[in-house]
């Protein structure tokens, strides 16, 4: 059986915004998940330190960091009318970005293995100069940079409902990183169209696919056996990781995806499937608000990876979005194609936005 | 700098962003431009949990009224998403906006420095000119 590598719990306790969504109780829902599968000696939990300045550094700016470690200092408050900072705040995030950097290290050392990150806060929304969308420090970037640091080509992989701006961001320049985004779409943040394709040097490594509300698990599945699979098999990564929100659940109060339990461990079998050899995969919490369906959907995705087809619910069928989804490859792939011909004959695109750090905007000079 | 022909103003019920939305009023109003006022629904308003009223089109549309701009150039408009990612789709694509007014400080956010400020990513980041008004 695969051993599970397990990072976490981190932010069962701290990092509490009284009666907000984004609560501590969401990673003790995934720590009962992780133990309802009764794993034995099959589970590895390995220590969660905090990530280092020099780690955080790779994906954030040095003034970010100073200013949300002192806002946090300083009791904290509001960052916007999403995302809350209290007294622990700081400590908790720092944890929860050190958590993935805990679980490679693990992975690494046995040479085999999944690890999972139950950490807190999330992290996807997070851009290099600020936290939003209850995200504070975006720590599958932190993970993720601090592989491609050490050489490694790294696929992230993010079903979370909403799209992972802050990661996109992070990653619209540099060639070492696939990022790849299934997500409800219009919803929060409101990035993530087919034709946001990467920047000048990682053009095409850059992929949305997002999807209408009602969407159900067969429409995502579609999504990664069209989309997903062959990118990440051309990309042929070292690593992948794994923003594995929760949120795409039918009974998550923040969206209106129409996804089960049992439809994230389908998607957890595809991403197994495209691993590289040795494990080197590991899921990263992040969104997710009813308790019982991320309870039950950590139960099935890390089921899934171990061989346990024991599902609680059942795969879901019928929703909108095929179309969607083959409207995104078609666009996606008009998009490139005109890149090449408008590099090819001198043309010019859109300059990428450059004040945070390449915010994802760059598009073709089209109404699309 | 052309002369704008459509405004757009974030606003979001604040009392900085009815000031943003008081001063391009009065400028689509002087050089006969059309207003595009532009509100984004956040995580915790998208599913009811925000504890605050959402901002009602009437007060707003009231608000650029008051100033003198025909009601004929005024539009609503509701988006989900984070607010500077909203205000910069505003700049792109047909009927784009021309130029984008913000108050400094949004609904619920904290009093200091540039943490999670809505005006300083878009001074940062839009391609269109960005008026940024104190409240």
């Amino acid at each position: 059986m695969t051993t599970v590598v397990l990072a976490g719990p981190a932010g069962e306790s701290a990092h509490d915004g009284g009666p907000h969504p984004e609560s501590p109780a969401r990673v003790v829902a995934a720590m009962k998940g992780v133990h309802d599968l009764h794993l034995g000696s099959d589970l590895v939990t390995v220590d969660v330190g905090p990530a280092s300045r020099e780690d955080l550094a790779r994906v954030h700016s040095l003034r970010y960091l100073d200013e949300l470690e002192a806002f946090s200092g300083r009791g904290g408050g509001a960052l916007d009318p999403d995302t809350f900072v209290t007294s622990d705040s700081w400590d908790a995030a720092c944890r929860a970005a050190g958590a993935g950097l805990a679980a490679v290290a693990e992975l690494e050392r046995r040479r085999d293995g999944v690890g999972f990150v139950a950490a807190r806060p999330p992290g996807h929304h997070a851009v290099r100069s600020r936290g939003m969308g209850f995200c504070l420090l975006n720590n599958v970037a932190v993970t993720a940079a601090s592989l491609v640091a050490g050489g490694a080509r790294v696929a992230i992989v993010d079903w979370d409902v909403h799209h992972g701006n802050g990661t996109q961001e992070i990653f619209w320049d540099e060639p070492a990183v696939l990022y790849i985004s299934t997500h409800q779409s219009p919803l929060y943040p409101g990035t993530g169209r087919p034709d946001e394709i990467g920047g000048a040097r990682a053009r095409g490594k850059t992929v949305n696919i997002p999807l209408p509300p009602g969407a159900t698990g067969d429409v995502v599945s579609l999504a990664f056996s069209e989309v997903v699979a062959p990118a990440v098999d051309s990309f042929v990564p070292d690593w992948i990781l794994v923003s594995c929100g929760f949120d795409a659940h039918r009974a998550d109060p923040l969206a209106e995806l129409a996804l089960s339990s049992a439809d994230f461990a389908a998607l957890a079998a595809t991403v197994q499937q495209l691993a590289p050899c040795g494990g080197r995969t590991v899921l990263f919490l992040e969104g997710g608000y009813d308790l019982q369906a991320v309870r039950r959907s950590t139960a099935s995705t890390i089921g899934a990876l171990v061989g346990d087809r024991t599902f609680p619910e059942d795969p879901t069928f019928g929703g909108p979005g095929a179309d969607a989804v083959r409207a995104a490859t078609m666009l996606r792939e008009r998009a490139l194609s005109e890149v090449d011909k408008e590099c090819s004959g001198g043309g010019s695109l859109d300059a990428p936005h450059t004040g945070s750090r390449g915010a994802p905007t760059t598009r073709l000079r089209s109404d699309w | 700098m052309s002369v704008p022909r459509l405004i757009a103003v974030g606003y979001d019920g604040s009392a900085d962003s009815v000031a943003a939305l008081r001063w391009g009023a009065e400028i689509a109003s002087t050089i006969g431009a059309r207003l595009r006022i532009v509100h984004a629904v956040g995580l915790l308003e998208h599913a009811g949990l925000s504890g605050r009223c959402s901002p009602h089109e009437q007060a707003a549309t009231d608000v650029a009224c008051r100033v003198g701009l025909d009601i004929a150039q005024v539009e609503w408009r509701v988006r989900d998403g984070e607010p500077a990612a909203v205000l910069r789709r505003e700049t792109l694509g047909d009927d784009a906006a021309d130029l984008l007014v913000v108050g400094t400080r949004g609904a619920g956010a904290h009093g200091g420095g540039t943490l999670g400020s809505t005006s300083l990513d878009l001074a940062q980041t839009a391609t269109v000119p960005v008026v940024v008004v104190a409240g």
